[in-house]
């Protein structure tokens, strides 16, 4: 039994100094990821994100916001993380508005053929 | 009752033999999601067609969560991958949507576009329509085309001599013409009148008008507003013959009724 406990513990030291390294390690400072989330976030509310995705959109935004705090801290790679995640949030909060949008035009184009045929249909009565 | 205990034990004890055979921990839930929707999505050709670079990268994050799992890395290392790749794949399949939608919209305003057309042509054969069922009504009615417009002529044998009323056979016009401008509503007419140069210009005068007045009472006891109805004598003014000869002056007794254009406009003299 013993040998096996000191693998287990060494392997526990090796473990948490290894993650102790990933953590202590800051990185590089994440501009280019800021910069990246907060112009897919401007992006977003272009296409109206703000009226059709604004949940999605919010989380954005308040990613960018806590990653920015994390920064002024040095905590950069938690700070990363954020704005990979809150890059893709406003994307597809994004792609979702521009869906719906396309949705709605699908409608409004099918609503005109109805009322074109109605008439056509009064017409030749 | 006791012979249940070693049946659990044998499949607790199982249970953990085929934990332990799958090797890895449970895979990450926003990563089975990914996985799902990818599968669903690989093939779309909307999707294909629309993003091919996004559904690349959606496959490159899924591999890499997998990766990372099979490397047991820690949980938030997986976690944050398996979320990457989930909305890539997400991003990527509502880009496949909108490919969907643009060319429904395409081809629904195509549609439109020759719904427009059809309806364009319709309309011009509507109007071709209408106009020859005018001029069919216009011959019935014996009018001419003149540059004033249609002129419908109430020859002198239609009154009594120096009279004002018509006779049955002049009524008879009269009726045509009301059926006339009961079914055209817009057109309105102007009733002139006119004598030959013989006897007292003035008395001329009175008898022209008198003449065209009895044509108008004659519209409007047939229910013809009185509004669509000009009335103006001409007394001798424009002759349409020589006053020389009595088939000359006859044509000059008359009575013409100048119908308006569809919008109720008629050329004076």
């Amino acid at each position: 039994m013993k040998p096996h406990q000191y693998l287990g513990r060494t392997a526990i030291v090796l473990g948490l100094s290894a993650t102790i390294a990933a953590c202590a390690g800051p990185g590089p400072k994440p501009d280019s990821e800021l910069q990246a989330a907060q112009s897919a976030v401007d992006r977003a509310e272009a296409s109206d994100a703000r009226e059709y995705n604004p949940v999605l959109l919010n989380d954005a935004r308040n990613k960018v916001a806590d990653a920015e705090e994390l920064m002024e801290d040095e905590e950069y790679k938690e700070a990363r993380r954020l704005l990979e995640q809150a890059e893709l949030d406003a994307r597809l909060a994004g792609a979702r508005s521009e869906t719906d949008k396309a949705r709605q035009a699908v409608e409004e184009v099918n609503d005109s053929i109805n009322k074109l045929r109605q008439r056509l249909n009064s017409e030749q009565q | 009752m006791f012979n249940r205990k070693p049946l659990i034990g044998i499949s607790v004890g199982l249970s953990v033999l085929m934990v332990g055979c799958a090797g890895t921990p449970e895979d990450n839930e926003r990563l089975v999601e990914a996985r799902s929707l990818y599968g669903q999505i690989e093939n779309d050709t909307n999707v294909v067609r629309s993003g091919p670079a996004q559904l690349r990268s959606a496959k490159t994050r899924i591999n890499e969560a997998e990766e990372l799992q099979e490397e047991d890395a820690t949980d938030d290392k997986i976690e944050h991958v398996s979320y990457l790749a989930l909305r890539h794949t997400q991003i990527a399949h509502e880009q496949g949507k909108q490919a969907k939608l643009q060319e429904e919209i395409n081809s629904a305003e195509q549609r439109r576009e020759e719904m427009m057309l059809q309806m364009r042509t319709d309309e011009a054969q509507q109007a071709r329509q209408e106009a020859q069922q005018l001029r069919r009504e216009m011959e019935r009615l014996q009018a001419e085309q003149t540059d004033r417009g249609m002129v419908l002529t109430l020859g002198d044998v239609l009154f009594g001599v120096n009279e004002a009323s018509l006779k049955q056979s002049g009524e008879q016009t009269v009726q045509r013409l009301a059926e006339f401008m009961r079914e055209y509503e817009d057109r309105r007419v102007r009733v002139e009148g006119y004598t030959d140069s013989t006897g007292d210009a003035a008395y001329n005068q009175e008898l022209s008008e008198r003449r065209a007045w009895s044509v108008k009472e004659e519209l409007t006891e047939r229910g013809i507003d009185g509004d669509r109805i000009e009335v103006q004598g001409f007394g001798e003014a424009h002759p349409v013959a020589s006053n020389d000869t009595a088939s000359g002056r006859q044509q000059n007794r008359r009575v013409e009724i100048v119908i308006s254009d569809q919008d109720g406009n008629i050329q004076s003299r």
